[in-house]
C-alpha cells in the first residue's frame, strides 16, 4: 500500500499533547493539526501559532460602517431638507449616533467574515481525518507519515501515553 | 465545581436533549396557548384600529411602549454577562452565558415586535426604510426614534450571531454524540466545526472582538432607548441621567431574569453541579450593585427636580410620589432598591427560594418602574386641563400575556433542543478558570 498513512494520538491531557507536538517536532513525521474540545492556551504556546488576522476584517468592517452611517444619515437629511428645532440639515452629534451603531455592526459583520475565511468554515473536508471524541474529551494529534513507517508514529503516541486511531 | 470532569459535563448537558415527556409538551401547548391570545389581541386591535388600546390622549404611551422598554431591559443582562463579565474573566458567568445569551435574543425579538403593536397600521414602518420612495420621504436622522430602529435591529443582529458563534463547538460536540436526523441537523448547523488548533486560533481572537464589540453596544443601546423620552421636553423625562439610569435598569432587570430562568432550569435539568449555589450567589451580588445604582437614579431625579426650582418638574415628583400612580412608585422602590438589599445577608443570597422569589420581585418592580417613568411624565405634564390618566385596555393585557408566553414559550424550545449550558466554556472553567479569549 503506497501513500500517506494518517494516524491520530489520542490524550485525555493538554501536557501529554504537548510533549507529543515536541517529540514529533523532533521526529520525521509530519504534524497536521491538534483537534481539542477547548481552545487551549498550552497547545497554542507549543505550535507558535501566528497571532490571528481576523482583527483586520473587524477593522476594515468598523470603519466601512463609520463611514456608512454618516453618509447614510447625511444623504437622508440632503434628500429631505427638513429642519428641525432649528438644528442644521447635517447635524454631527445626532449623526453620530447613526455612525457610531453603524461601526459596530459593521465591524462584526466585517469579523463573521474574517472568522469564515479564516476558518474555511463552512466545510466538511476536516471531517475526513477526524475523530468524533474530539469535541468531547480527547485532544487528537494528527499526524501522517509514509506507509513504512507506521509502527514508528504509533510508538511515538504510545510513549506519551496515548490511544492510536488509523485512518484507512 | 472540583468533581466535574469533560465526560460528566457532555453527559449532564446532553442528557437535557434527551427525548422530552408529555408534560414538556403540555407546557409548550399552554404557553402556545397564550401566544395565540396575544396574536389573535393584536389581530383584532390591526382591524379595528390603535383605539382598541386605552392609549388617549394625554397618554398616548401605554403598555406597547412600557413592555418595550421592558423586554429591552431584560434583553441586556445576557450581553453583560457573556460580554463583559468575559472581558473581565469572571468565570462564574460560563455555567449561566449560553443561557442569558439565548433569553437576550429572545427578549430582543420580543422587545422588537412593541413598537409594530404600538404603530397601528404596522404597514406604515416601511417610511422608516431608508428607500426612493414615491413621497420622496427620506427617515429623519434627528430623531431619537430612528437611532432606536437602528439601535434594536443592530443588537438583535449582533447578540444573534454572538450567541450561534458562541454555540458552534458545542453543535459539533452534539453532532459527534447523535446518530439519524438529529446528527444530519447538527451537522449542517456546526459547519463542519472540528476544533482544529487553526479553527480555534481565529475562533478566540474572533469571540474577544466580538466581546469588545458587544460591550459598548449593550452600552448604547438602552442610552438609545433612554434618549426617546430624555429628548423629548415631557416633565420627568427631560433629564440627562436616563442614559446610565436606563443602562443599570436594565441590567438590573436582566439578572433578575437570569435567575428567574435558570433557578427552575438547575432543578429541572440537574445543573447543581455546574450552576452551583456560588453562581447564583454572585448574581445575588450584582443585583445588589444594580438595585444601588438605580435607587441612587430615583433619589437623583427627586433631588434634581427640587433643587431646579422649576415648578413642573416639582409637581411631577410630587405627584410621583403622592399622586394617582403612586403605588407604582412605591413598588419600584421597594422591589428594585429595598428588597434586594435583603441580598447583603449571605443566608438570602444562598438559599435558592428566596434567590427566586426576590428575582420575580424585582422583575415586577421592572416592569413598575417603566410604568412609572412613561405613563407619568404624559399624564402629568405642563397644562393641568391636560392632565389625564389611563389603564390599559383588555386587547393590552392579551398582547402583554402573548409577550411572556412567546418569551418563555421560545426559551422552554431551545432548553430542550440545544445545548442550555456551555459545554465548551464549562470545560475552560475546569482548565484555566476562565474563558475562551484569545
Amino acid at each position: 500500500m503506497q501513500g500517506k498513512k494518517y494516524i491520530m494520538g489520542l490524550f485525555k491531557d493538554e501536557d501529554q499533547v504537548v510533549s507529543t507536538l515536541a517529540a514529533l517536532k523532533e521526529s520525521a513525521y509530519q504534524f497536521q493539526r491538534v483537534h481539542s474540545p477547548i481552545p487551549s492556551h498550552k497547545i497554542m504556546a507549543a505550535l507558535s501559532l501566528k497571532k490571528s488576522k481576523v482583527g483586520w476584517f473587524t477593522l476594515a468592517g468598523g470603519i466601512l460602517g463609520l463611514i456608512s452611517g454618516f453618509a447614510l444619515a447625511v444623504y437622508c437629511s440632503v434628500e429631505w431638507k427638513l429642519i428641525v428645532s432649528g438644528k442644521p440639515i447635517i447635524s454631527l452629534i445626532p449623526f453620530f449616533i447613526v455612525g457610531f451603531e453603524f461601526t459596530i455592526l459593521f465591524a462584526v459583520f466585517g469579523n463573521i467574515i474574517g472568522l469564515l475565511t479564516q476558518t474555511r468554515l463552512p466545510s466538511f473536508k476536516g471531517m475526513t481525518h477526524y475523530d468524533p471524541r474530539c469535541s468531547g474529551e480527547h485532544f487528537g494529534v494528527l499526524a501522517t507519515c509514509e506507509a513504512g513507517q507506521t509502527d514508528g508514529l504509533k510508538d511515538l503516541f504510545q510513549k506519551s501515553g496515548g490511544e492510536i486511531k488509523v485512518f484507512e | 465545581m472540583s468533581q466535574l470532569t469533560y465526560a460528566s459535563i457532555d453527559q449532564t448537558v446532553l442528557n437535557t436533549l434527551s427525548r422530552p415527556k408529555r408534560y414538556y409538551w403540555a407546557i409548550v401547548a399552554v404557553l402556545f396557548l397564550g401566544v395565540l391570545v396575544g396574536a389573535a389581541c393584536w389581530t383584532y386591535q390591526i382591524f379595528v384600529g390603535i383605539g382598541a388600546g386605552g392609549q388617549n390622549n394625554p397618554v398616548a404611551w401605554g403598555t406597547y411602549l412600557i413592555n418595550f422598554v421592558f423586554w429591552v431591559g431584560i434583553a441586556h443582562s445576557g450581553t453583560l454577562i457573556s460580554a463583559i463579565l468575559h472581558l473581565f474573566r469572571a468565570g462564574w458567568r460560563n455555567p449561566i452565558a449560553r443561557a442569558a445569551e439565548t433569553m437576550t435574543v429572545f427578549a430582543v425579538c420580543i422587545a422588537g415586535l412593541f413598537p409594530f403593536i404600538h404603530l397601528g397600521r404596522v404597514w406604515q414602518v416601511m417610511y422608516m426604510i431608508p428607500y426612493p420612495n414615491q413621497r420622496l420621504l427620506w427617515p429623519n436622522f434627528l430623531s431619537p426614534l430612528m437611532f432606536d430602529v437602528i439601535a434594536i435591529s443592530t443588537y438583535l443582529t449582533v447578540s444573534s450571531l454572538f450567541w450561534y458563534t458562541g454555540l458552534l463547538p458545542d453543535l459539533a460536540a452534539i453532532r459527534d454524540r447523535s446518530e439519524g436526523t438529529r446528527k444530519k441537523i447538527f451537522t449542517f448547523l456546526s459547519m463542519g466545526w472540528t476544533g482544529a488548533h487553526e479553527q480555534w486560533r481565529h475562533y478566540t481572537r474572533g469571540y474577544l472582538f466580538f466581546a469588545a464589540l458587544a460591550t459598548p453596544l449593550v452600552i448604547s443601546v438602552h442610552s438609545v432607548v433612554s434618549w426617546d423620552f430624555a429628548l423629548g421636553i415631557v416633565p420627568g423625562w427631560h433629564t440627562t441621567i436616563f442614559a446610565p439610569y436606563f443602562v443599570a435598569g436594565a441590567i438590573h432587570s436582566g439578572l433578575a431574569m437570569v435567575l428567574t430562568l435558570m433557578i427552575p432550569l438547575r432543578k429541572i435539568f440537574k445543573y447543581e453541579n455546574i450552576i452551583t449555589r456560588d453562581v447564583l450567589e454572585n448574581v445575588a451580588k450584582t443585583i445588589v450593585f444594580t438595585g444601588l445604582i438605580v435607587g441612587f437614579a430615583y433619589a437623583t431625579e427627586f433631588f434634581i427636580a427640587w433643587y431646579s426650582h422649576n415648578a413642573v418638574e416639582i409637581e411631577q415628583f410630587r405627584w410621583r410620589a403622592f399622586g394617582d400612580y403612586r403605588w407604582g412608585f412605591y413598588f419600584m422602590v421597594l422591589c428594585n432598591t429595598l428588597i434586594p438589599l435583603l441580598f447583603l445577608f449571605k443566608k438570602v443570597r444562598t438559599t435558592v427560594a428566596t434567590l427566586f422569589i426576590i428575582s420575580l420581585i424585582v422583575n415586577f418592580g421592572m416592569w413598575w418602574e417603566r410604568f412609572v417613568i412613561i405613563v407619568g411624565g404624559v399624564a402629568h405634564g405642563f397644562s393641568p386641563h391636560a392632565w389625564g390618566l389611563y389603564a390599559p385596555s383588555m386587547i393590552e393585557y392579551g398582547i402583554m400575556l402573548g409577550s411572556f408566553c412567546l418569551f418563555f414559550f421560545l426559551f422552554v424550545l431551545f432548553a430542550k433542543h440545544m445545548p442550555s449550558v456551555s459545554m465548551t466554556e464549562m470545560k475552560e472553567t475546569l482548565e484555566h478558570g476562565g474563558s475562551h479569549a484569545g
